[in-house]
C-alpha cells in the first residue's frame, strides 16, 4: 500500500478521502489555496501544501504546483477527488509521468470517456442506445443538428459534469447565445471550450451505475444510484437502489454499464450514467470518471468503501473483489447541502459559517467540509457537506434523512437546508415520483411562495431578544468599565454569548 | 427598545419591554407577544409564549441574525433604522459576493429596466445582473 497520498482537492470530498487514508494507516497530504488556509481539510489531512491564489487557476487547477506538492511531501500517489482535475487527462498523464500514481483511470479512458462524442461512439459499439446529438465549435453547425435532432436540446460542457455549464435550448434564437456562455464557462471550469449538443428527453429519471474495473477488459458493477431530483442539472437528492428499477430493469442497466466499462477496458472507479425513460427504456448520457458525489449512498447499502476500493485497486491492479461478493441491503438516501439561498433563487453564498452542527443518530453519515468558525469562500462549488441516511426500507431511510435535515444547522451562510427540509418532506419525494425537471416543474414555484413569507413573529421576537437582553445588561454596567458594550452585554448576558464575540 | 429588521424583502419593526428579569412584552408588527426568556446557553434559549414553549438559537454575524426556531432557520438584517421603499441613493448591489466577469454597459449608456447590466462569476456559475428601472448609468462599479 501507498506510504503517502496526496488528494488533490478541496472541502467535503478532500476530508472524505482523509477519513479512509486515516483509517488504512496512509500518510495524507492536503492542498490548499490561500484562501483555504486553515479549512478543515487542511486539519485533518497529516501534511499541507499552499498551491497559490485562490483563483481555481492559480491553486486547484494548476498541475505544476500540485505535483510540487506531491514531490515535496512524499507522495506517491494522487487522489484527484471530484471536480477540478479528477477528469482531465493531461494531470492523469502528468502525475504519471511524474512516475506517481494516478487513482482514477488512466488518461486515455478519461479522454475517451471525458468526451462525450467519443463515449457515445463506444456506446454505440457495444449496443448501449444513446440520446441523439452532436458536437462541434461551429455554431451553424450546432443549429443544423439541432434542427434535425429538433429543440428543446441541451447544451452541455464536452468535458463538463455533474451539472455544471449545461443548458436547455427552446429554440434557435437563444442557441448562440447558450454556445458562447456554455463555452465560456466550459473553458474557464474545465479547462476546455468544446461543447455538446444533444435531444433533450422530457420527464426522464436520472439512473447511474457505479463500476469498477481492472483496466484490462474486466470490470463489476456496485448497483445503480437514482439521482433524479435535480435543480437546474444539479444533483441534490441521490438513493440506492433506484426506486423505478425492478430487478430486470436493473439487470439490463449494470449490464449495459459493464460492457460499457469492460469496452474502454476502464480501470478504477466509474459512473455510467443514463437517462430512463418510461416503460424501462433507457439511454447512455455519460460515464464519469471519477468518485461521485453521491458514493456514499452506494457505501451505504454494499457497505463497501469505495476510495479503500480505488486505492487497492491501483495498488494491486486486479479487482479487490468480484462480482459476487458486492450484494446490497436496505436502502440510502443522501442530501447535498450547499451554501445559496433558496429563497433568493438559490445564489451562491459565501462567508463565515460561524455555528455548524452536523446530526448524530443512527444510521446518518455527514461528509462535512465545514465546522465552526470556518470561512466559505467565494470561488469555489458552494457543496458543504453531505448527510446520508440509511435504512432497511426506503421509507425508513427517507423519515431519517428528515430528522437529520431538521438536526442540521449552519449559522453564518444561508445554505439550502430549508429547502431540502421541504423536498424531503413532498409527496412526490415520499411516492418517488420525481423526474429531473420535477423541482422547476412542480415544486420550486410552491417553495417560494412559502420561503418568501414573511417569518413567524416568534422568530423576529428572538432576534431582538437577543439584542434587548444584552442591551439591558450593558446599560447597566455601563460607566463601570470601557470595554466595548456590545461585547460587554453579551458577557454579562452571561450564558447568551457566542463563539466567535 | 425599538429594533428594525430586514426580512427577505420587508423591513419588520420589533420593540421589546422588560416587564420583570426574563419576562418581556414583545411587540412585531403591532402584533403583541409576552415571552419568559430561559437562557439555555451559546446563543439558545427556551422561549415560553402562553403555555407554549420552542427553543430558539440565535447567531450573531455583523448584522444579521441567524434564527433557529424548532427545525425552521431564518435570517434577519440589523437596519439602524426604518427605510421608506427603496429611494434611497442610486445603485445595486451585487445579490452575492462573486467576480465581475462582464460589464455590458457604459458610463452614461441610457439603460431600460431588465437590460442586463453585468454579469457575475461565483462558484462556477454566472449570474446576470439586470437594470431595476429604466435610467443611466452614472457610474462603472468599482
Amino acid at each position: 500500500m501507498f506510504r503517502t497520498v496526496l488528494i488533490a482537492n478541496r472541502g467535503e470530498i478532500a476530508c472524505r478521502i482523509a477519513a479512509t487514508l486515516r483509517t488504512m494507516g496512509v500518510r495524507s497530504v492536503a492542498v490548499c489555496s490561500e484562501a483555504d488556509r486553515g479549512a478543515r481539510h487542511t486539519r485533518v489531512a497529516d501534511d499541507v501544501r499552499v498551491l497559490g491564489p485562490a483563483e481555481p487557476r492559480a491553486s486547484y487547477l494548476d498541475v505544476e504546483a500540485l505535483l510540487e506538492a506531491a514531490r515535496s511531501s512524499g507522495a506517491q500517489a494522487v487522489h484527484p477527488g471530484y471536480g477540478f482535475l479528477a477528469e482531465n487527462a493531461d494531470f492523469a498523464a502528468a502525475v504519471e509521468a511524474a512516475g506517481l500514481t494516478f487513482i482514477g483511470p488512466a488518461p486515455e479512458h478519461i479522454r475517451a470517456a471525458g468526451d462525450k462524442r467519443a463515449a457515445r461512439a463506444v456506446a454505440e459499439r457495444v449496443s448501449v442506445p444513446v440520446v441523439p446529438g452532436a458536437g462541434g465549435a461551429d455554431v451553424a453547425a450546432l443549429a443544423t443538428a439541432a434542427r434535425a435532432i429538433q429543440y428543446p436540446v441541451m447544451v452541455k460542457a464536452a468535458l463538463g459534469g455533474g451539472g455544471k455549464g449545461m443548458r436547455i435550448v427552446t429554440g434557435e434564437a437563444e442557441l448562440a447565445e447558450a454556445v458562447e456562455s456554455t463555452r465560456r464557462l466550459a473553458l474557464a471550469g474545465f479547462g476546455d471550450d468544446a461543447v455538446y449538443l444533444e435531444k433533450h428527453v422530457e420527464k426522464p429519471r436520472h439512473v447511474e451505475v457505479q463500476v469498477l474495473g481492472d483496466g484490462r477488459g474486466e470490470a463489476i458493477h456496485l448497483f445503480e444510484r437514482d439521482c433524479s431530483l435535480q435543480r437546474r442539472h444539479q444533483k441534490v437528492i441521490e438513493e440506492c437502489p433506484a426506486p423505478a428499477v425492478d430487478d430486470e430493469l436493473r439487470g439490463r442497466l449494470v449490464t449495459a454499464a459493464v460492457a460499457f466499462a469492460r469496452a474502454l477496458k476502464y480501470r478504477g472507479a466509474g459512473t455510467v450514467e443514463f437517462l430512463l425513460g418510461k416503460g424501462g427504456a433507457f439511454w447512455f448520457l455519460e460515464m464519469n470518471t471519477r468518485l461521485q458525489v453521491e458514493h456514499p449512498v452506494t457505501e451505504m447499502v454494499t457497505g463497501l468503501d469505495l476510495v479503500r476500493l480505488q486505492l487497492e485497486q491501483a495498488v494491486e491492479g486486479a479487482l479487490p473483489l468480484a462480482q459476487s461478493e458486492v450484494v446490497r441491503r436496505g436502502h440510502a438516501i443522501e442530501a447535498r447541502i450547499y451554501a445559496e439561498d433558496a429563497a433568493r433563487n438559490f445564489l451562491p453564498q459565501a462567508g463565515i459559517a460561524a455555528r455548524v452542527r452536523w446530526p448524530q443518530g443512527p444510521f446518518v453519515r455527514v461528509d462535512a467540509g465545514v465546522e465552526s468558525g470556518d470561512q466559505v469562500p467565494v470561488h469555489y462549488d458552494p457543496i458543504l457537506a453531505k448527510v446520508v441516511a440509511a435504512g432497511m426500507t426506503r421509507e425508513a431511510a427517507l423519515a431519517r434523512l428528515a430528522w437529520a435535515l431538521d438536526e442540521s444547522l449552519v449559522h453564518g451562510v444561508v445554505t439550502n437546508l430549508p429547502f431540502l427540509r421541504a423536498v424531503v418532506r413532498a409527496h412526490s419525494m415520499t411516492r418517488a415520483e420525481v423526474d429531473t425537471e420535477w423541482v422547476e416543474r412542480e415544486f420550486l414555484a410552491g417553495f417560494a411562495a412559502v420561503a418568501g413569507a414573511p417569518a413567524p413573529e416568534l422568530a423576529l421576537a428572538a432576534a431582538a431578544l437577543f439584542e434587548a437582553a444584552g442591551n439591558s445588561q450593558a446599560s447597566r454596567g455601563a460607566g463601570d468599565d470601557s470595554r466595548p458594550a456590545r461585547a460587554d452585554a453579551f458577557q454579562a448576558a452571561g450564558r447568551w454569548r457566542l463563539p466567535g464575540l | 427598545m425599538r429594533s428594525h429588521w430586514r426580512d427577505g424583502d420587508r423591513t419588520r419593526s420589533v420593540e421589546v419591554t422588560r416587564l420583570e428579569t426574563g419576562h418581556y412584552r414583545v411587540r412585531v408588527d403591532g402584533a403583541e407577544l409576552e415571552i419568559a426568556v430561559e437562557p439555555l446557553g451559546e446563543g439558545r434559549a427556551r422561549l415560553a409564549v402562553g403555555g407554549e414553549h420552542t427553543v430558539v438559537e440565535v447567531t450573531v454575524v455583523d448584522q444579521r441574525r441567524f434564527v433557529r426556531l424548532g427545525a425552521m432557520d431564518f435570517v434577519f438584517e440589523r437596519r439602524a433604522r426604518s427605510r421608506g421603499p427603496s429611494a434611497g441613493a442610486p445603485g445595486l448591489e451585487a445579490p452575492m459576493p462573486g467576480v465581475v466577469t462582464r460589464v455590458l454597459v457604459a458610463v452614461g449608456d441610457a439603460v431600460r429596466r431588465g437590460q442586463p447590466l453585468l454579469a457575475v462569476e461565483a462558484m462556477k456559475m454566472e449570474h446576470v445582473i439586470r437594470a431595476p428601472h429604466d435610467g443611466r448609468e452614472l457610474a462603472e462599479p468599482p
